[in-house]
């Protein structure tokens, strides 16, 4: 009996030697997320992976909500990195109002983005590092994270979803003593990223697992377009924050870190080496930022965007994150289309696992960078 | 009124009290009394001090401390002390308890936290009991598919092995459970057990992760058996024997760690694979395959495993110290026991006590025990600490490693031990014996 | 931009503050010239939220469109040249060239995001590819926006009825994920996709696409 399915259903057919796992959404190593893995002997033949069990409509949302009411829900998908992933709204909603943003603000924008990069990295470091079943280096940088949430909270006054940029700048002005307290603490996060190298990255059982697993090539990396670090851990020098400076980047001083192995080993290292960046733009911004001045431009109460598009990007933790939308004259947006890193790295998912040994699996999963909240958004 | 119990009088609840101590009393005396009586009666009854222990002495040795001292000694050397208290599975579990809390608080050091805190007041002492009551007192779930008395008996052979592997180290001299002279080859014979119980628990469960664990720990398992058996036979030629016992003798002067380290250093790799910690935690590496073929297990069968993989954790030590560190062997730094207590008894005033039977152990066992416990615990926290600084292998990295790697240098280890003895250094008859 | 959904910007511009907070809450029953003189007291503006400042037109996103230009002429329609962005509609019959066109010729090579947008008015869905260059260094900082109509039909029935168009994963293997979430959020099928089926929203979702505008969110 051949039953004609509706498009999007199909079914499946099964082989002996062909065993069929589901990881997640309650698996420890899938995140909220399922990826349906066939597994023959130790080797992986095939991934399916199955997101959206976080799917919130976020897009759908910020219909119904004028550009200021969109600011809190729109951070909501990746709450460790909600500084960077609200960027991209800001810059487009300025440039769809005409906005002006004072030059103060601009710089502690930088700041936040790049101490809640930190953030980001480091708590993707730690469960970088419990997949991989080193226990120390979920602590070390979970505790570590501690320092830059600080920050941020004496910044904004919340601890992770800051909600701190808004369009026309940011929502409050620094705390007066941040910048010797932020100097200092980003001297101390250097001296500690050190010790990582020692007990994680130059760890040879790490090394023996990792380098050489999960291979995407230069030429791969661009056709699947993936973005952030596993494109540059691919040999791809392409950082949003280089090639379309946003705000002040272009006067800061760092450097794109790019790799050529564009294995597991490389696509972990990535985001750590970008770390010291982090810390070197931060030291940068606070040297060059205005001492005083205006950190917003008031908006008008309920302001319309024009009969205009706008797409936006910037670089987050997880690549460029892009914001497309359309407005029509009216105070709601009439399309928010979020284009995020994680959702573009996915499609390297069922590339780099096939063949893969199941053993390799958390390190090429969580190596992707891929954060399924924002991926679902 | 208590909202607890609405119906309470506390003249009935005293009134149940009084009803309560009269049956007992009543069927303790018309049956338990007669049955202790009729035990007895079979039993072969030690004398103590010249007499024939009674029923009638062994119930006054509460109020004669005379009497009190020689029955506990007389105790402590029969079978079952040895089985349930003191080298055997209660002395083993106390170090196991001891060592799951050690572990606690020392990968807590390592990663910059505080470990258990609260629980006991003083630094979460009694963290361990908490963790024990829980596992107690959560529920055995059964998955419905599951071959079930496989699946009961998996946990409870699991604990029945480890016990047979501790029941084999000799603690001090004359203080073993089980001395067969073939004790080695005992100890490899209950090492072989353990892939076969995960292979069926994991079978047994039905389930693919436990399937794919189980089926992780059988090869992982045998290909470290090997390696760990021909790690151990240089040993075995050095010493000329396989009893456990006299493998420690022949340590008198020098450790055979000095002699053999290619093997102690392949035992100890091996162990690791055997004990499935990190870095060769393949059958239960989590954020694979879920928890391996611990996958299913709830409550207390799971709070089994844990017991048993601790005590092999202290099996494996005590092995490792037998071997390789020369076992109970130390010098002598127990105080003896002070000769006037056991001649004049101790004076308080005018009160002089005289306590027949002391000491209980002699100095030899006691020193002997302190110097294994020191040595144990050494070692036990060596193998605690790649938790903290490794990450997991792949499987075949694991593989590769006790296939090709460790055998390789376990021959190479049984050349050296051969060189040795051939050439006249060690062993039988040779020059430094 | 040309869309169906211009009949909004008529609307009254007082209408637009009333759900402002309290401090420029006004009485219902005040006539327009009064409502303005209101929040003049109050020191705000009316005037138009978006400056319209004409922007010079950039050289060298010029010469892409006029590339692309001269290729398809009249099949397609340049939006806007904005600097660094260029938009272009097109046929859905000519997508699939027009899209050979700028991965071979314009070096784009990927995708960075494909975004549906329903104008329900006009009966139709836009589908717009929004695409990138890696590999070319003086794209690095352009995105072309790559737009298409499909018609819409008022009662969806994904999969099976007009609402379709070529996929361009052959040209671009980055749209994978992106066009299966463009199905099952607008109901576009894409011919020729290899494997169209829901990613986000679970197997047994039996309401119309949910990011059609005629999908409510409850309570709003």
């Amino acid at each position: 009996m051949t039953t004609q399915l509706p498009p999007g259903m199909h079914l499946e057919t099964v082989d002996d030697k062909i065993m069929t796992l589901n990881v997640g959404p309650q698996h420890p190593g899938s995140g909220h997320m399922r990826l349906i893995i066939k597994v023959d002997g130790d080797y992986i033949v095939s991934c399916d992976p199955d997101p959206g069990y976080v799917h919130r409509g976020e897009e759908k949302m910020a219909e119904y909500r004028n550009y200021i009411q969109n600011i809190p829900h729109l951070e909501r998908p990746v709450i460790h990195d909600s500084s960077n992933i609200l960027y991209p709204y800001c810059l487009g909603v300025e440039e769809l109002l005409g906005i002006e943003v004072p030059e103060r603000a601009k710089y502690i924008r930088v700041i936040a983005a790049e101490l809640n990069r930190c953030v980001y990295i480091l708590y993707w470091l730690a469960i970088y590092g419990i997949f991989l079943g080193h226990s120390t280096m979920f602590m070390w940088p979970a505790g570590d994270r501690e320092l830059f949430i600080d920050l941020l909270e004496a910044m904004s006054g919340a601890r992770v979803t800051h909600a701190y940029l808004v369009p026309g700048g940011v929502r409050n002005d620094l705390p007066s003593n941040f910048e010797e307290r932020c100097l200092r603490q980003v001297a101390y996060f250097e001296k500690r990223l050190k010790e990582y190298e020692d007990i994680f990255y130059q760890n040879p059982l790490l090394k023996a697992r990792t380098e050489g697993s999960g291979i995407l090539s230069r030429t791969d990396a661009i056709r699947l377009g993936t973005t952030g670090s596993v494109l540059r851990a691919s040999g791809v020098d392409f950082d949003v924050r280089k090639k379309e400076p946003y705000d002040v980047y272009e006067n800061l001083d760092f450097q794109t870190v790019v790799m050529k192995e564009g294995d597991s080993y490389a696509r972990s290292r990535i985001p750590y080496l970008e770390m010291f960046e982090s810390c070197r733009i931060i030291k940068d911004a606070l040297k060059k930022m205005p001492k005083s001045g205006s950190v917003r431009t008031k908006l008008k109460p309920n302001p319309k965007g024009g009969n205009d598009e706008v797409y936006r990007r910037v670089e987050s933790g997880r690549g460029a994150i892009g914001y497309y939308i359309v407005s029509n004259n009216r105070p709601e947006p009439y399309r928010v289309k979020i284009s995020v890193g994680s959702f573009r790295n996915l499609i390297c998912m069922p590339y780099l696992l096939k063949g893969e040994k199941l053993g390799n699996m958390p390190a090429v999963y969580w190596g992707l960078n891929y954060w399924p909240v924002e991926a679902d958004r | 009124m208590s909202t607890i119990a609405p119906q309470f009088r506390l003249s009935r609840f005293i009134a149940s009290l009084f009803d309560l101590i009269f049956w007992v009393l009543l069927i303790f005396s018309l049956v338990g009394l007669p049955i202790v009586f009729i035990i007895l009666f079979y039993i072969k009854l030690p004398i103590i001090n010249g007499q024939l222990m009674t029923p009638y002495l062994s119930m006054t040795w509460m109020a004669d401390p005379s009497r009190t001292l020689p029955i506990v000694k007389n105790f402590i050397h029969t079978t079952i002390f040895r089985v349930m208290v003191f080298p055997g599975f209660g002395f083993a579990a106390l170090l196991a308890a001891a060592t799951i809390f050690v572990e606690r608080k020392f990968l807590a050091k390592i990663q910059l936290r505080v470990g258990p805190l609260y629980c006991g007041k003083i630094e979460g002492i009694l963290q361990l009991m908490g963790d024990g009551f829980k596992l107690m007192s959560k529920e055995i779930i059964i998955p419905a598919k599951a071959d079930k008395p496989i699946f009961w008996m998996g946990p409870l052979l699991f604990v029945g092995a480890a016990g047979a592997f501790v029941s084999l180290i000799p603690v001090a001299p004359g203080w073993v459970v089980a001395n067969p002279n073939v004790g080695l080859l005992a100890v490899f014979a209950v090492i072989g057990f353990f892939p076969i119980i995960a292979v069926l628990t994991a079978w047994a469960a039905n389930s693919k992760w436990t399937f794919i664990g189980g089926l992780r720990a059988l090869h992982q398992m045998v290909a470290f058996e090997i390696p760990l058996i021909l790690s151990l036979l240089g040993v075995v030629i050095l010493s000329g024997s396989l009893n456990l016992s006299q493998i420690v003798e022949s340590q008198q002067h020098f450790w055979w760690i000095t002699f053999v380290p290619i093997g102690a250093i392949v035992f100890f790799i091996t162990i690791f694979a055997e004990l499935e910690r990190i870095p060769f935690d393949l059958p239960e590496a989590e954020s694979e395959i879920v928890a391996g073929w611990l996958t299913e297990f709830s409550g207390m069968m799971y709070g089994l495993i844990q017991l048993g993989t601790y005590l092999k954790l202290y099996a494996f030590a005590g092995l490792f110290v037998v071997l390789f560190l020369g076992g109970w062997n130390g010098p002598m730094v127990w105080p003896p026991f002070p000769q006037d207590i056991i001649t004049n008894g101790i004076t308080i005033g005018p009160v002089t006590a005289k306590f027949p039977g002391l000491p209980l152990f002699d100095q030899q066992m006691l020193n002997g025990t302190l110097w294994f416990v020191i040595k144990t615990v050494g070692v036990i926290l060596l193998i605690l600490l790649p938790r903290g600084v490794f990450p997991r292998v792949r499987m075949d990295i694991a593989l590769h490693t006790g296939w090709y790697k460790l055998i390789g240098l376990a021959f190479i280890n049984i050349f050296i031990a051969l060189g040795l003895l051939y050439a006249g250094v060690l062993g039988p008859g040779g020059l430094l014996q | 931009m040309s869309s169906g959904t211009e009949k909004d910007e008529v609307k009254d511009t007082t209408e637009e503050h009333s759900a402002n907070s309290d401090d420029t809450s006004r009485p219902d029953s005040m006539s327009k010239d009064e409502a303005i003189k209101f929040y003049e007291t109050k020191g705000l503006d009316l005037s138009p939220d978006v400056p319209t400042k004409p922007k010079p037109i950039p050289e060298f996103e010029k010469s892409m469109a006029d590339k692309i230009s001269s290729k398809f002429g009249d099949a397609i329609h340049i939006d806007y040249i904005r600097s660094d962005r260029i938009r272009v509609t097109t046929k859905r019959e000519n997508i699939v060239d027009v899209a050979k066109f700028i991965r071979d010729e314009l070096r784009y090579d990927h995708a960075e995001s494909v975004s549906g947008v329903d104008y329900p008015d006009s009966r139709e869905i836009e589908v717009v590819y929004h695409l990138g260059s890696y590999t070319d260094e003086k794209l690095g900082r352009q995105i072309f926006a790559l737009a298409t109509r499909v018609p819409r039909e008022d009662i969806p029935n994904p999969g099976s009825d007009t609402t379709r168009m070529p996929s361009l994963r052959d040209v671009f293997y980055s749209v994978e994920f992106h066009e299966r979430e463009c199905f099952e959020m607008f109901g576009v099928y894409f011919e020729g996709h290899p494997d169209m089926r829901r990613l986000l929203l679970p197997e047994d979702w039996a309401d119309i696409p949910p990011f059609r505008k005629d999908f409510k969110i409850k309570g709003r």
